[in-house]
């Protein structure tokens, strides 16, 4: 466990009957840190952040909080507030007397408690909002009541079940940026839930990557995205094309790779993060990794030939399903739109510039 | 298409006219100056309301009735704020078993659940009277005060009590703060229902209540006496106007606490 952990979580097993919910979670949060936990529906994201909240038992293993043991401690009693996905706002409540809920047991006079939950309202810009009904607020205007009425106890560490899946793609995009700063401005421990990975990899420091109960992979977002360590987190990580390759030796931590469509090329070792369970080796690269050249461009590095047979167009961007020579299925390029360079049509011949060094190896 | 449209509308109007035209003399006769209930009437008069006044075994009876009444919807609504609780927040075995003998009442004739209480109760030798009827009429109340209840707490998000637990508070004073203000309206609705249904029970109340009788049953007595019948449309009336009161504050009750909790109104038993 490294000194400077927030969360320490070892072998942390729960089960819900016969069901295997979390399947030994080992992971270290460090203090200050932005965390996500990411994954499709059902794959223990929830359960684990309820497990650090103490609303969840868990069946062995152990989660530790700022350098203590959590073991029947409950809720009530952890340095953590949460942030749920429904707001939970008190509907009965004033706006003030769902932030100043949490001051109920603190001792000190009602004026700087008053003070407090004006300050902490200020912070998630709803000044003056205090006298309002909670039950007349818009739904980002929850969001923020539950922030202010969780960061109001300053806990060691904030948990957010998915707390923008209710919010339109504007507002959502907003408040994204809105909780960097506000993390940057309080500097607790964020640990969030979401199934969301564009939104992980806004947000977060570093992201795991959960399926079945088991973390994938834990990286910041850039690795993530650049050295995916299966296919399956490629696959969840935005859009990633696969070909079916050999390997054909390997010396002096170079990998020499016969790449369907692409040709033998070589791969540095650090290109190959992990395994591919048992499925038939290949390599991945991501859409704008190729590039189309126009006529009269030449590669940097190496070509390829094909025939564009989609063209998805994005007003800044444009995707292209190009079927590389002697490859079987389509893969996904993403050109840049700038004037002056035209959007070429479905049917057309394609040459793609390509590089060895954008390619990543599952075997 | 438009005669069909008048042909339902004139079944409509005859549905309604039959369900409360006659709870609509009620009244006109309680005001006509006269023994005999028909038409003509006669003139206008209050004396039967006067009348009212001066009926020892009348006001006996309705103290009877208020504190059935009243003790029925403290003990029934009592009972069903545990068992909706129960039902809508935890899984336990034979939940579905359970929940449906406790609803059963609601389906049950009651003259056999009648039948059955007195043989029992004479059986076991226990002495007919108030609290006979009170144990009676909490039995076909709580399933009613369940039903209202249960939809309470179901409108309750979950995630309401762990916010309050979260933020520092107790089970006990989650309970407090959190979810009794949320059900409040709901236990207010059962009350006045249970307190309604209870107050015109007749059949129970009949069977079980020996020499102490409830309002009902008093009223029924008194049918045998002919010149007796314009007081008891006086007290009808009285009874149709405090039903009628109850019931739209119950209403009222419930419909807020729908809004408040942000719920969806899915209709309740009015």
């Amino acid at each position: 466990m490294s000194k400077d952990a927030m969360i320490h979580l070892q072998d942390v097993q729960k089960y819900y009957g016969d069901y295997h919910a979390l399947r030994g979670i080992n992971c270290d949060i460090k203090a200050g840190e932005f965390f996500s936990l990411l994954g499709p529906s059902g794959c223990g994201k929830t359960t684990l952040l309820r497990t650090i909240a103490g609303f969840e038992d868990i069946t062995s293993g152990v989660v530790m909080i700022d350098g203590k043991h959590m073991e029947g401690v409950p809720a009530n009693k952890r340095p953590t507030n949460m942030v749920f996905q429904s707001y939970a706002i008190f509907p009965h409540l004033t706006v003030e007397q769902n932030v100043g809920f949490g001051l109920r047991r603190d001792p000190r006079p009602k004026a700087e408690k008053d003070r407090a939950v004006a300050e902490a309202l200020e912070m998630v810009g709803l000044k003056g909002f205090g006298a309002r009904a909670a039950h007349a607020l818009s739904g980002g205007q929850r969001q923020r009541v539950a922030l202010a009425r969780a960061l109001i106890l300053k806990p060691k560490v904030l948990l957010l079940d998915e707390p923008l899946s209710a919010l339109d793609k504007k507002m959502r995009e907003n408040m994204q940026v809105e909780l960097i700063r506000l993390q940057r401005q309080v500097g607790i421990t964020f640990i969030l839930v979401t199934h969301d990975q564009e939104e992980a990899l806004v947000m977060s420091d570093r992201i795991a990557v959960m399926f079945e109960g088991e973390i994938a992979q834990l990286a910041d977002p850039e690795t993530l995205y650049r050295l995916p360590n299966s296919r399956r987190v490629a696959d969840f990580i935005g859009h990633m094309n696969f070909l079916p390759a050999k390997v054909a030796g390997e010396a002096n931590g170079e990998i020499d790779v016969d790449v369907q469509g692409l040709g033998r090329c070589h791969i540095s070792a650090r290109q190959a993060p992990g395994g591919n369970r048992g499925e038939e080796p290949s390599v991945g690269f991501r859409p704008e990794t190729l590039t189309l050249l126009y006529d009269g461009q030449t590669a940097t590095d190496r070509e390829a030939t094909g025939l564009i047979e989609e063209v998805v167009y994005y007003g800044d961007m444009t995707y292209y399903d190009v079927k590389l020579d002697g490859v079987d299925a389509p893969a996904r390029l993403s050109m840049r739109n700038v004037p002056g360079r035209p959007v070429l049509d479905r049917g057309a011949k394609a040459r793609v510039a390509w590089s060895p060094s954008a390619l990543v190896l599952f075997r | 298409m438009k005669s069909q449209g008048n042909g339902l509308r004139l079944y409509a109007i005859l549905y309604l006219a039959f369900l409360y035209a006659p709870i609509f003399l009620l009244p006109i006769f309680s005001f006509n100056d006269g023994t005999i209930i028909a038409f003509p009437l006669k003139g206008f008069t209050t004396k039967w309301f006067a009348l009212m006044a001066e009926k020892g075994q009348l006001h006996q009876a309705v103290i009877n009735s208020l504190i059935v009444a009243g003790s029925t919807a403290i003990l029934a609504t009592t009972l069903a704020i545990f068992a909706a609780r129960a039902s809508t927040r935890f899984e336990f075995r034979g939940k579905g078993a359970i929940m449906a003998m406790i609803m059963l009442p609601l389906v049950l004739p009651e003259i056999i659940v009648a039948m059955a209480i007195l043989v029992i109760l004479l059986q076991m030798g226990v002495g007919l009277g108030l609290t006979t009827i009170i144990l009676g009429h909490t039995l076909i109340c709580t399933p009613f005060a369940i039903a209202i209840l249960s939809a309470a707490f179901q409108s309750l998000d979950k995630s309401l009590e762990e916010a309050a637990y979260d933020l520092g508070e107790g089970k006990f004073s989650t309970f407090r703060l959190i979810i009794l203000p949320l059900v409040l309206p709901g236990i207010i609705s059962s009350l006045l229902i249970s307190f309604t249904i209870s107050m015109d029970e007749f059949i129970l109340a009949a069977f079980i209540g020996g020499t102490s009788p409830t309002l009902p049953v008093y009223i029924y007595s008194q049918l045998r006496f002919p010149k007796e019948i314009p007081v008891i449309m006086a007290v009808a009336t009285c009874l149709v106007a405090v039903s009628i009161v109850l019931l739209i504050i119950a209403e009222y009750f419930r419909r807020r606490g729908v809004a408040k909790t942000g719920g969806k109104d899915s209709g309740g038993f009015l």
